[in-house]
């Protein structure tokens, strides 16, 4: 039958159609997730007790050096998240108490380090530095200033959203306007800005291991089997190695794309 | 069976439609219409959003969108199709565009189709300073950009020109001088011109015929309404007091450190009355908008006051400086009492509700906040009530902000605004992201809503006509100036400045007589803004700024010249 009338204005809720950016993170997640159960019963799928790398299969070995790599980008990653976002807020707070001019030199800071090939900084550090833990914070710097620079960015807009001049409008006192309106809907943009430093310490602590100057040998890293199968010339250990560093990179950008795209007006 | 116009069938026009039908899906965007255009005829087509304006150019033009189903047959000759928004590749040099496009239709070089392009852009009226082949496109401002558009479409020489929304977006009274000019040379080379747009747009002014799609039928377009839906009432007392209000932004600190800043709204004074509604007209860049903010403190004018019935708003408004314990007070210097007297609405209505909460929450926070002696239990029967006003359905409340669409935002706007049964109302373009129908049917709910709570309300917009038709008095901006203020039936008859007279032509659809561009904020001539564009303008212009005087009781003017014939 045909419709010739536009549908009147309070009309039902239309379903919502699914936004983009949504499986695909949804599908980065549920990789993630996978690997990481996959990399903590990998001891079980080597031969028992002991567990020896080069001993295992090859598909066993890379399981177990991602254990060492997804680890560390997890320690890595909610560093620099945290870091960067607390630069971001550092922006936002000294530009509402010293102005204008002490926020954009802040952030302008970040924006100009976030084009620097700071990951080199990794294994210089690996090289240097002996504890794990000094490493994971100078990783963290690296993709702190990136984070910074898209939480801010996000931050800002969200400050001259319409809806906090409504707010205002509709006599809430500043502090009221930050609890009820600024934080809720701040959140999930920096979530996403935070998440974004997953797959840049992944990948800087890969191309350090991959030199040789990441972590250490007893950690296990799929870019040190990486390296190593490479100089071998053994192309049975480079392969599973190189393809769940690949997967984890992908996931880890897809989760932080699917949570950027998820807080965009459709 | 639509017959829209049956002209002398003794030759074939270049456009003739038989029953042409246009599906989307099971919904009838056009019903069997027969059409024909002759050579140097101009038609318009006007239809609010998504009634099928872009499928049937896209029909005639033989490139049909995605998911619409073609019935009937359309014949047109020899035809070029502007498309929406103009889609010129942003980043690729004019000159090589201009070459591509005319030369693929006419097969010339590089120069030739340039000199065409240049004899184009005269006849588009635009001065040969301006004509830089070697920019792209988003290096020009969007009046040249579709100037060009226009040229390159006289240089092809196409037998039936297709325009889908001709420049949109742009001014009225530059939108309806390119449409007056482009219709012009479809005139004299006997091309026969479609254009499609929405009603508001002014494209009938040009057209020698205008068709309007309304229920998938192309019919003679309604009238718009001339008058107010109930006779005005005479309004009261002034409430209201704006006193030399004046905004300034802070800019980036100049050599040495020096502190700039820049100035966009200058001095302005106004009384706003009991019951009164006051139209602040003007187009882009004149400050209506910054004015209508600065009224409700939103934030507060950097120079000047505003006074609500007797209190100082621009003092109270002000954020407390750090440590200063009158923040804490609940309701400092009684700002929280104006504004629920004074309430807002925004041009977007979509932007202007928060995301995470349902509309009804967001409700019941304002009512929280500007109506504490409202009970938590009654605060559901007085959202409902308020909806219901505006014209939604109470259920309204339930629903997300995403999941309105743009007129039930608007709607849900107004509600808002009326939660706190305000007296005044300062609306910022309240229906702009509105069209045909909805746009009318939102500013009868507002014009019911003031009538009926005798509200005053302050109606920034750039719509000359639609603004004064229900308003007591009219303020016409420039530049942030104040260049006429009158009643608005004068302003509708007998406009005196330039400015004014230009605006009441563009929305007549008459060709306004002012040439160019607005100048920039960043780059405004000395002395009067207007003068680089204005048909009266001589050399003391650039002099002096021109004052407001009155030159009949109640009737404001600032020109130098207001009393000047053009040619004198």
């Amino acid at each position: 039958m045909a419709e010739y009338d536009q549908p009147p204005l309070s009309h039902p809720v239309p379903p919502e159609t699914p936004r983009a950016g949504f499986a695909r993170g949804l599908s980065g997640a549920a990789i993630l997730a996978a690997l990481a159960l996959a990399c903590a019963a990998a001891p079980l799928m080597a031969d028992g007790s002991a567990v020896h790398r080069l001993d295992a299969d090859p598909v066993a070995a890379a399981l177990l050096d991602g254990r060492g790599s997804l680890s560390f980008a997890l320690l890595a990653a909610v560093l620099g998240g945290l870091l960067g976002i607390g630069w971001a807020l550092l922006a936002g707070i000294l530009g509402t108490l010293a102005g204008n001019r002490a926020e954009r030199r802040t952030i302008a800071a970040a924006q100009r380090m976030a084009g620097w090939p700071l990951a080199l900084l990794v294994p210089l550090a690996g090289g240097l530095m002996g504890p794990v833990w000094l490493l994971a914070l100078v990783t963290a710097l690296t993709a702190a200033p990136a984070v910074a620079a898209l939480a801010h960015a996000e931050l800002s807009s969200l400050m001259r959203a319409e809806f906090l001049t409504a707010a205002r409008a509709a006599g809430l006192p500043e502090g009221e306007v930050v609890r009820r309106h600024l934080i809720p809907n701040l959140t999930r943009p920096l979530l996403a800005a935070g998440v974004l430093a997953l797959p840049r310490v992944l990948a800087a602590e890969s191309f350090a291991s991959l030199l040789g100057l990441g972590l250490p040998p007893a950690l296990g890293s799929w870019g040190a089997s990486v390296g190593l199968a490479a100089r071998l010339g053994d192309p049975v250990a480079f392969v599973p190695s190189a393809l769940l560093l690949a997967l984890a990179l992908w996931a880890a950008c897809a989760i932080a794309d699917g949570i950027a795209a998820g807080h965009r007006k459709p | 069976m639509t017959d829209a116009s049956v002209f002398g069938a003794t030759k074939p026009a270049p456009v003739e439609t038989e029953a042409l039908t246009l599906m989307l899906g099971d919904r009838v965007l056009l019903d069997r219409a027969t059409l024909r255009v002759e050579r140097g005829q101009v038609l318009a087509v006007t239809g609010g959003a998504g009634s099928g304006k872009t499928a049937l150019l896209g029909a005639l033009a033989g490139r049909l969108p995605a998911g619409i189903d073609m019935a009937g047959t359309a014949r047109v000759d020899g035809h070029l199709l502007i498309a929406q928004g103009g889609r010129l590749a942003p980043r690729r040099p004019l000159a090589l565009q201009v070459a591509e496009v005319v030369g693929h239709h006419l097969g010339l070089d590089l120069r030739s189709s340039l000199r065409r392009m240049a004899d184009g852009l005269d006849r588009m009226g635009v001065p040969a300073a301006a004509r830089r082949f070697d920019l792209p496109p988003e290096q020009l401002p969007e009046s040249l950009r579709w100037a060009c558009l226009f040229a390159m479409a006289v240089a092809v020489g196409p037998v039936v020109l297709l325009a889908d929304a001709p420049a949109a977006g742009l001014d009225p009274t530059v939108r309806l001088r390119l449409l007056h000019r482009l219709a012009d040379w479809a005139r004299a080379d006997g091309v026969a011109l479609v254009l499609a747009g929405r009603p508001e747009d002014g494209l009938a002014g040009p057209a020698d015929r205008v068709l309007a799609l309304r229920r998938a039928r192309l019919l003679p377009p309604n009238p718009a309404r001339t008058e107010p839906l109930e006779p005005l009432e005479p309004p009261g007392a002034a409430r209201l007091h704006a006193r030399g209000v004046g905004m300034s932004y802070p800019l980036a600190p100049g050599p040495g450190g020096t502190a700039r800043s820049l100035p966009v709204l200058h001095g302005i004074d106004l009384d706003l009355r009991t019951g009164e509604t006051l139209a602040l007209l003007g187009e882009t860049g004149s400050a209506k908008a910054t004015l209508a903010r600065s009224l409700l403190c939103l934030p507060p004018p950097t120079a000047g006051a505003v006074v609500w019935m007797g209190r100082d708003l621009t003092a109270t408004a002000t954020p407390p400086a750090a440590g200063d314990a009158r923040g804490d007070d609940s309701d400092r210097g009684g700002v929280r009492r104006a504004r629920r007297d004074l309430q807002p609405l925004f041009p977007d209505p979509a932007a202007s509700f928060d995301p995470a909460m349902t509309i009804g929450t967001q409700f019941s926070l304002v009512l929280e906040s500007l109506r504490p002696d409202i009970a938590a239990d009654r605060r559901d029967h007085r959202i409902d009530e308020a909806l219901e006003e505006a014209g939604l359905r109470p259920e309204a409340a339930l629903r997300w902000p995403s999941a309105l669409s743009v007129a039930e935002a608007a709607h849900a706007g107004l509600a808002r605004a009326i939660l706190s049964e305000p007296r005044v109302l300062v609306a910022d373009e309240p229906a702009s992201s509105l069209s045909a129908e909805e746009r009318e049917t939102f500013l009868d709910t507002l014009m019911g809503v003031r009538d009926r709570r005798r509200l005053s309300l302050v109606l920034a917009t750039e719509r000359y006509d639609e603004g004064l038709r229900d308003a007591h008095r009219g303020v016409v901006m420039l530049a942030g100036r104040v260049v006429e203020s009158a009643d608005a039936g004068t302003l509708r008859t007998a406009p005196l400045h330039p400015y004014s007279r230009a605006m009441l032509a563009a929305a007549h659809g008459e060709r306004p007589a002012l040439e160019g561009d607005a100048p920039s904020a960043f780059a405004q001539p000395a002395g009067c803004p207007l003068r680089r564009r204005c048909p009266l303008a001589r050399e003391f212009c650039a002099q002096a700024v021109p004052t407001l005087e009155e030159v009949a009781p109640g009737h404001h003017v600032a020109c130098h010249y207001w009393d000047t014939p053009a040619d004198g």
